[in-house]
């Protein structure tokens, strides 16, 4: 199993939930997000006094998959969650030990 | 469910305890003039809620702690084991005393105290000592109770307003039910328990019925449970059932609200006799820490005397007294359509004041007043929102979106549409099939027009409540760095003023929802998106001075003082021209501060070195009338500065400042630099005080500039100034200079706030 974490930005939550949803993918953790890449923030010019943002609001998705779809969620996300512009992101994944769905008790695979 | 179920349940509990507490006294060798068992709390009363625990008191003459414990052990193990909730103290009937005395809830608790088994004369005498204790200490229990009160409210809130109430802990809750009724108890006041007795009989079914769907003892209703709630109880859906649980919460908060309005009377009677009442606006008086209307004034003729009132005790943080509110809603006079100017004023006012408005409009809306005066309110009171980002009911979350907007009202150029945009944004919500933002707009307009409002104004209104969710929305579901968006929003919004009211109402909106719906990381995106469409808008034009008449223009031929004064009843309207001089406006408006004449609005303009002045002000009550004589003997001589005026102003300003008031935001004051005119133009916004507008021409005259024009203008309780400064050359100001004169006049303005 893989957890999938993506850094979006917000207004392309709607388009990657529903790319996740064809998919097949029903479950997500989405959480409010800061933060900066290579861009380092940019500098705005508000009521004629100029501030750097340094952090720049973003959304963060986590998602768990089975190990051999992984390639194919992290393709779905990238292609909803881009624009082409910068700031567009990241995807990375990495290997998850256990899942347990705690009504159920259910692990793994089943858990997800 | 009902009494009845509550009654045999615990009767048959009792049943059990009996037989239990006769097998412990075999067992341990007590006998049963030794020790007593009785019930306290609502097993006291006889009545025993699925799930609930029992209360007991074991009242014993003395025994070890040795025997006690086998005793307790014996009798309560076999309860235990079949994992029975009990709350249980042992004491003596010494220790049950001392221990009433400083714990509330046991002092309270004793009052429904009930024998079940052993020794009676223990239980009698501890349930003579609880009442004897409990009405002759009752000015010691009061704070106590107030006390607990207050804190269940702040960590509860109120079980009307809220979507999943606590309704045993929550404000209008089971546990104020009991709390009235020991009140009761004290003989210290009257209470008619008739008005909550329905609401207790109703509340406690439904705590019945959730504890029964749920299995569980928890009081808290919440939204996955009401549905199943509402159909065990035969109503039409969940939205029915919390409507009734409202209704019945609201009248046990009113007789709780009551309660303590007569024990306040009672408690300070010798006092009250003592104090002064106060004549404070026509009709109206304060009388301690409350707004009464004279008892002999004709408020039957007076249709504009609710809201006035409403406007001074929320203004001024006191209580409009139940009684006022009683008799204005029994006298009530409809207001004409449209409302007067004054009392838009008193409603903005009224709602401006943050806070303390809410218990003003609780008491107005008890008395069914709101209704009366805006009938569509009528649909959202109580209205539940089945939205988990929501926490309150559609009218509270309107009023707790206006109380947020209060905060805000410095940051727009109109606060009075901030303020009554907020408190009718959902306006719209729970007209099946209606998008709410729509259809709230369609009744906004036509409601502003008939509160006073311009048509203009009206249209302004109903674009906000359009476009309420606009900023949010868009901030986080569309990219804002793509100019497409900007310009989509700059184009539904169109110009800077109803930007900058909307952002307003979404950062008071999405406080009034909860942590959930508005955090820090949305403001950030919102501000940003707000920041990108001014940049590409042409930002706010500040009004051009005033235009003067022909007639006006024959006067300023003159160079010579005029004065005319027009009564319009309760305000009056004031032109004044005179040959133009530094510190003129300052000289004037001391004129008006000792004649205490409060500024409403003013337009000065000076043209050719001689000042228009036109004035609008109202008159102090508690004062005669300045004539004519009088007004312009004092301008004669203020204009040739023969008096010491300004000592005689500050005299009046202290004495205004004794006062007491509420919290507001601190004033703002800018200069607007990137527009040149043939003056420089600062604009103050602060919250209204008497004597404000000296205050600021004061100042300004002693920093060396001089006043060319002026637009005053008071929203409600907010006052909004323009003032167009020059040099004393007549030449407009270096910027630099303009910004400090802002930043020093904010300074000063501030110290006296």
């Amino acid at each position: 199993m893989k957890l999938i974490t993506a850094i979006i930005k917000p207004f392309k939550l709607d388009d990657v939930k529903n790319a996740l949803n064809a998919f097949g993918i029903t479950g997500m953790t989405v959480s409010e997000a800061m933060g900066f890449g290579r861009t380092r923030g940019h500098t705005e010019v508000y009521r004629g006094a100029e501030y750097t943002i340094d952090l720049i609001p973003k959304i963060r998705l986590e998602v768990v998959v089975d190990s051999a779809d992984a390639d194919k969620v992290i393709d779905v996300i990238v292609k909803a969650a881009s624009t082409g512009a910068i700031g567009d992101g990241k995807v990375w994944s990495v290997p998850v030990d256990h899942v347990v769905r705690v009504r159920t008790g259910e692990r793994g695979v089943d858990a997800i | 469910m009902g009494t009845r179920e509550r009654r045999e349940r615990s009767d048959a509990s009792d049943y059990q305890l009996v037989e239990l507490f006769h097998g412990a006294l075999l067992f341990s060798g007590l006998n049963d003039r030794q020790i007593a068992l009785a019930a306290v709390g609502g097993f006291g009363r006889g009545e025993l809620s699925p799930g609930s625990d029992l209360d007991l008191l074991f009242i014993h003459t003395g025994i070890s702690e040795k025997n006690l414990s086998s005793f307790i052990k014996a009798m309560l193990n076999p309860l235990w084991s079949v994992g029975r909730q009990i709350d249980y103290s042992v004491r003596t009937r010494g220790e049950t005393k001392t221990v009433s005395r400083g714990d509330i809830k046991v002092a309270m608790g004793l009052l429904d105290i009930r024998h079940i088994v052993g020794n009676q004369d223990l239980t009698d005498s501890v349930a003579a000592d609880a009442y004897k204790q409990w009405r002759r200490r009752i000015r010691a229990y009061l704070p106590m109770v107030r006390g607990s009160i207050n804190q269940r409210t702040s960590t509860f809130g109120e079980l009307a307003f809220l979507l999943e109430p606590d309704l045993k802990e929550a404000r209008g809750g089971l546990r104020d039910i009991t709390t009235i009724r020991s009140l009761d108890k004290s003989e210290f006041i009257p209470i008619t328990l008739g008005r909550i007795a329905e609401s207790e009989a109703f509340l406690t079914s439904v705590r019945d019925v959730l504890h029964g769907v749920t299995g569980r003892p928890r009081d808290q209703l919440l939204l996955t449970e009401q549905d199943a709630v509402a159909a065990e109880m035969g109503f039409v859906d969940a939205d029915a059932l919390m409507l009734e649980v409202s209704k019945a919460a609201r009248a046990v908060d009113y007789v709780m609200q009551v309660t303590w309005h007569l024990i306040d009377e009672r408690l300070h009677r010798i006092s009250l006799r003592r104090s002064r009442r106060v004549p404070i606006a026509k009709g109206l008086l304060r009388f301690r820490n409350e707004i009464a209307l004279i008892s002999d004034y004709d408020a039957a003729s007076d249709s504009g005397i609710g809201l006035r009132a409403a406007a001074i005790a929320a203004q001024r943080g006191v209580r409009l007294s139940p009684e006022t509110a009683m008799r204005i809603a029994t006298d009530f006079k409809e207001l004409p359509s449209p409302w007067p100017d004054q009392s838009r004023e008193d409603l903005v006012a009224f709602i401006g004041a943050g806070a303390s408005m809410l218990n003003v409009f609780e008491a107005l809306d008890q008395e069914g007043l709101i209704e009366r005066w805006i009938p569509e309110w009528a649909h959202v009171r109580f209205l539940p929102q089945r939205n988990v980002l929501h926490h309150h009911t559609v009218d509270r979350h309107m009023l707790e979106t206006a109380i947020r907007a209060a905060a805000l009202t410095r940051e727009v150029h109109r606060p009075d549409l901030l303020l009554v945009g907020a408190l009718f944004h959902d306006i719209g919500k729970g007209y099946q099939g209606e998008d709410h933002s729509e259809f709230g707009a369609g009744l906004i307009g036509p409601l502003a027009r008939r509160m006073g409002f311009s048509d203009n104004d009206a249209q302004i209104l109903a674009k906000m409540v359009t476009l309420h969710l606009l900023l949010p929305t868009a901030a986080t579901r569309r990219d804002i760095d793509d100019p497409q968006t900007i310009e989509y929003v700059r184009s539904q919004v169109e110009n800077a003023e109803l930007l900058e009211l909307l952002h307003a109402l979404s950062i008071a909106d999405g406080e009034a929802t909860g942590r959930t719906a508005w955090s820090e990381w949305k403001a950030g995106l919102v501000e940003d998106l707000v920041a990108r469409t001014l940049a590409a808008m042409k930002g706010i034009t500040p009004p051009a001075q005033p235009e003067l008449t022909a007639e006006q223009m024959t006067k300023v031929a003159k160079k010579e003082l005029s004065l005319l004064v027009m009564d319009h009843g309760d305000t009056l309207d004031i032109e004044i021209i005179a040959p133009d001089r530094p510190g003129l406006l300052a000289a004037i408006t001391a004129v008006f501060t000792i004649t205490r004449l409060d500024v409403r609005s003013a337009k000065t303009r000076t043209v050719d070195a001689v000042a228009v002045m036109n004035w609008v002000v109202t008159v102090d009550i508690n004062i005669p009338y300045p004539t004519h004589e009088r007004l312009t003997d004092l301008i004669e001589r203020a204009l040739v500065g023969t008096e010491d005026l300004q000592l005689r102003i500050e005299e009046r300003i202290r004495s205004y400042r004794r006062r007491p008031g509420i919290l507001v935001p601190p004033p703002v004051v800018s200069a607007i630099t990137q527009i040149v005119t043939d003056a420089s133009i600062i604009e103050v916004r602060m919250h209204d005080r008497p004597a404000l507008l000296h205050t600021v021409a004061h100042a300004i005259s002693e920093f060396g500039v001089d006043i060319r024009g002026a637009i005053v203008s008071t929203l409600g309780a907010e006052a909004f100034d323009t003032l167009y400064v020059t040099d004393l050359d007549g030449a407009p100001l270096a910027n630099e200079k303009a910004i400090d004169l802002a930043k020093q006049l904010e300074i000063i303005l501030t110290s006296q706030n």
